[in-house]
């Protein structure tokens, strides 16, 4: 009986060896960002012209800086959209791919304001459905107006308005002028 | 042949002066020596507790008392002359209020009946428990949910799988919780983060409401959550309980079974082990499904404990898993998004049930290993030895992976954070001297957090320390009882890095906490209590290095890394009238005013991404004022039929900006109606009588918003709810103890009888879907 009166130093003692197993900080796994939308206007049988929208700091920071879209009046077009990675200032990674390979998850809607029309989308994911990183759009009359581009995840591609549905990874607008 | 009556009254005045003190030597003894036949009282009887060789003679009326007992079993003897020597073996524990009729012929006791009912919680502190039956009804239900069942105890929800308590209109790390007497560190300072612990350990859930600091430690300015596990078994012998819980709503299903047991001989262990397991799927409003709504939890419990002459020693173990899917419409890319799911407020098909649990999804797991050991110091106190390591794993699944995630990663969450701390407690507790009890104590934390994928808030070493000191005045049968305190504690903070951004900042905060506390007892059926507490928070990582887009609600949140802690002052005033028999009313008066109260307020321009805008956020200090009250009672207007009625009523404001504080419980009231054919009054009600019990209960629209900032969507409107209960014991055995009958139960409850569509204002899911709709469930339990 007298060496029960151990067993509550042997608690308190053995339960300091539960102590030492704390693991530490494992290294911050880098994912990507989408920090650049590049678009390529190409004129039907000619060169083509590139704007883009930059953010390499990622959200906070320095504000996303937007190049202004010139475009020729009365010309066809067609649009790619890129989505890339830029904020490793040696390594680009290029998130269109990503897009691409499950294209039946993603929608690159448009959204056109004033002298422009909306684009019409060219390309297909794997289910026949609407993608948007090829589209074609052929300019008017001069002016200006904006051109908005959002990247839809999980959007409902068969809703009346599918843009309104998913997540966004991407939204942003650039000033045009059409001359 | 004289035949006598004694009768003893048992008074056990329980107070739960410290942290840990599960087994308290405040309680007290007394009663009435009374002459059989005559119903005379007997004075100058020698009343006697062997173990502890009190002794004392009953005063002229026949009164005899004894205070400051242990709690514990103890063998009582009576005698008088001309009347026999008569002795019987009590078992004071500490809420039973015990109450003998002795019947005694010659030296045998021939027959021994026991009637218990609740007794009063003495404390300063304004508090409110759940037991017994009241608790029985909400098993199944998460512990927020349980919670709610209190006066002044809302929640913060996020769907209805992730539920906070909400004290008074405080919340997170302004609410501290206690699970089995140690400190709960988890991530609490995330208003999406559920409480990690097990409904079904809890053998008794408390509520302590305002500052209460100096008890239970710095941080606790909205109030205390005491969950209580039953003692272990003072029985040799075995014994179990199995739970059985249906829901239709989810189709959820609950399993937790418990089996304890006692040792005979020599070393008298004691032990138990319990265990609970949870599986359901997708919720449904009156009208949809509610996408990825599912859960999954695992939890299970170990205890050992030995109880000697002089010490006790304790030991318990538990691990707590579950995964939590969070409502797939509710993680939005922007702003747009938040006002296209506004404008529709609902999902756009109304789906179909499924267990599967997809992202987004929270999976969380949490250990708990505790040591306890108490030592008589000789015959005017107590030591207690508490110590406690905690290790929390919070892992937060986004609604889509992120671009370049590696193949090998795709089943790891975006975000994962970890804490690890150790607690140690150490307090010695004083008998009884010059009617001065008390306890003296020290407490010491260690905790390494990290953020170990996801840079929300960086990671940082924290230690704490405080010392406490707490002394009570009671001289019975005086009406009055003091009780002050006062703590000091200290905490230093060393921040590292967040994400691969080097902070390396240390921080130091220290303080004061206080109370006081008067219980006036102007009759056995009224008392008034006044407390007042002032405690102090030290600003959280997150709100001090918090920088990021928040998916649940489309914001950026920005932390301050000036914030200066928070200070409380509350008052309370509560009146407790109990006529034992018919008539209940608790009715409670509360101030509580934080300086630098710190809130989210929504900064003037919004943050621009690649992703579009942000709705920005940043911590910001206020004064607040928190004032209301919460009303409770209950009429018996005949045996069979009780009748409850409840008020809980807040007005928080913004002293600095002048207009209310956004995020608080709106005004409600309670209305039951409870029909038990089987009752007597006067006496308690046995356990699980059949009933039936109507509830309603009506929120009003919370009007009282902030004025200078507008929220995305304005206050639901008012709704009201009505549930249905109903239950009885199918089966007892006569044979069987008193702790344990063995009996078999079953119930059945409805709530949202009438498939009420409606939306609750602390919800944050709120703009994007329903509450959820009817929900039928049943509980069957099997006691052995």
């Amino acid at each position: 009986m007298k060496n029960l009166k151990f067993i509550p130093a042997c608690l308190l003692l053995g339960s300091l060896f539960f102590t030492a197993c704390d693991k530490d900080n494992d290294p911050v796994n880098e994912e990507e960002l989408i920090t650049t939308v590049k678009l390529t206007f190409t004129e039907v049988g000619g060169g083509s012209t590139e704007f883009s929208v930059k953010d390499l700091d990622g959200d906070g920071g320095s504000a996303p800086v937007t190049d202004a879209i010139t475009l020729k009046a009365n010309t066809a077009y067609t649009i790619g959209v890129e989505f890339l990675d830029e904020s490793e200032a040696n390594h680009t990674h290029d998130i269109t791919e990503e897009v691409a390979a499950e294209s039946a998850d993603h929608l690159v809607c448009f959204k056109a304001t004033g002298a422009l029309a909306e684009p019409t989308i060219g390309d297909v994911d794997g289910n026949g459905k609407p993608l948007g990183l090829e589209s074609a759009l052929a300019t008017t009359a001069a002016g200006t107006g904006t051109f908005q581009v959002t990247l839809k995840h999980l959007p409902e591609k068969d809703a009346a308005d599918p843009c309104s549905t998913g997540n966004t990874d991407v939204d942003v607008t650039f000033q045009v002028t059409v001359q | 042949m004289k035949r006598i009556n004694c009768l003893f009254i048992a008074m056990i005045g329980w107070l739960p002066t410290l942290v840990f003190a599960q087994k308290d030597c405040h309680a007290m003894l007394f009663g009435t020596v009374t002459e059989a036949n005559t119903e005379e009282t007997v004075p100058f009887a020698e009343v006697f507790i062997v173990e502890t060789g009190q002794g004392t003679v009953t005063d002229d009326k026949g009164n005899f008392v004894f205070s400051e007992l242990c709690e514990g079993t103890y063998t009582v003897t009576c005698q008088h002359i001309g009347c026999s020597h008569l002795s019987t073996e009590i078992k004071v524990v500490g809420e039973t209020n015990l109450c003998f009729h002795l019947q005694h012929e010659s030296l045998n006791l021939t027959e021994i009946t026991v009637h218990a009912r609740p007794i009063q919680l003495r404390s300063t502190q304004a508090e409110r428990s759940l037991s017994g039956d009241a608790l029985a009804a909400t098993k199944g239900q998460t512990m927020g949910d349980l919670l709610k069942t209190l006066p002044g105890v809302t929640s913060l929800n996020t769907g209805s799988g992730i539920v906070k308590p909400v004290i008074r209109g405080m919340h997170s790390s302004r609410v501290l919780m206690l699970n089995n007497g140690v400190r709960q560190e988890g991530q609490q300072w995330g208003s999406e983060h559920a409480p990690e612990i097990d409904p079904y350990i809890a053998d008794k859930v408390t509520v302590v409401y305002g500052a209460n600091s100096v008890r239970y430690g710095a941080d606790a300015l909205g109030g205390v959550v005491l969950v209580e596990p039953r003692a272990l078994r003072s029985e040799p012998g075995m014994g179990g309980e199995v739970n059985l819980a249906a829901f239709s709503n989810g189709r959820v299903g609950v399993a937790s079974a418990m089996l304890e047991g006692k040792m005979k001989g020599k070393l008298p262990l004691a032990g138990r082990l319990q265990g609970t397991f949870k599986r359901g799927g997708d919720l449904h409003t009156p009208d949809y499904f509610l996408k990825n709504t599912g859960v999954k939890e695992i939890n299970y419990s170990a205890a050992v404990g030995l109880e000697r002459e002089h010490w006790t020693s304790e030991v318990f173990f538990s691990q707590f898993f579950t995964d939590i899917g969070v409502y797939r419409g509710s993680h939005i890319g922007n702003l747009t998004d938040l006002e296209n799911a506004i404008l529709v407020g609902r999902p756009t098909d109304d789906g179909a049930f499924s267990y599967e649990i997809g992202r987004p999804l929270q999976r969380v797991a949490h250990y708990l290993f505790k040591a306890k050991n108490s030592f008589e110091t000789g015959t005017v106190g107590k030591l207690q030895v508490q110590y406690a390591r905690q290790f929390n794993r919070r892992g937060e699944f986004d609604a889509h992976k992120r671009y370049g995630t590696l193949p090998s990663e795709l089943d790891k969450p975006e975000m994962l954070f970890e804490i690890t701390s150790h607690t140690l407690d150490v307090a010695w507790e004083h008998k009884s001297w010059r009617h001065f009890t008390g306890s003296i104590g020290t407490q010491g934390i260690l905790q390494r957090n990290t953020t170990d994928r996801g840079g929300l808030i960086p990671d940082y070493n924290s230690q704490t320390a405080g010392v406490f000191w707490i002394e009570r005045w009671r001289k019975h049968p005086f009406p009055l009882e003091f009780e002050a305190g006062v703590r000091y504690d200290v905490r230093h903070l060393n921040i590292e890095n967040r994400g691969n951004e080097v902070i390396d900042k240390q921080l130091d905060f220290s303080n004061l906490s206080g109370t006081a506390g008067i219980v006036y007892k102007l009759s056995e059926q009224f008392d008034i209590k006044l407390h007042w507490g002032t405690a102090w928070r030290a600003p959280n990582v997150n709100e001090l290095f918090s920088d990021g887009v928040h998916h649940g609600s489309a914001s950026y949140e920005k932390g301050r890394e000036d914030l200066v802690p928070e200070r409380a002052h509350s008052t309370n005033l509560s009146f407790n009238f109990d006529n034992q028999r018919s008539f209940t009313v608790n009715f409670s008066l509360y101030r509580n005013v934080v300086n630098d109260f710190i809130y989210l307020r929504p900064a003037a321009q919004p943050v621009l991404t690649i992703r579009g805008a942000f709705p920005s956020f940043a911590y910001e200090q206020t004064d607040a004022r928190l004032k209301g009250l919460d009303w409770s009672a209950a009429w018996k207007p005949i045996a069979a039929i009780t009748i409850t009625s409840g008020a809980s009523l807040l007005r928080a404001w913004n002293k600095k900006d002048d207009e209310w504080l956004t995020l608080m419980p709106a005004d409600r009231f309670q209305f039951g109606l409870r029909f038990s054919p089987k009752a007597k009054n006067g006496k308690a009600e046995k356990a699980n009588a059949p009933y039936v019990k109507l509830g309603v209960e009506h929120v009003l629209e919370q009007t009282r918003l902030p004025a200078s900032y507008p929220d995305f969507a304005p206050a639901p409107s008012a709704f009201t709810l009505f549930n249905f209960e109903a239950g009885t014991t199918l089966y007892v055995n006569p044979k069987s103890e008193i702790r344990n009958p063995k009996s078999l139960t079953l119930s059945l409850t409805i709530q949202n009888l009438f498939n009420t569509a409606y939306r609750d204002y602390l919800n944050r899911l709120r703009y994007f879907a329903h509450e959820t709709g009817r929900n039928v469930s049943i509980r069957l339990k099997y006691s052995f």
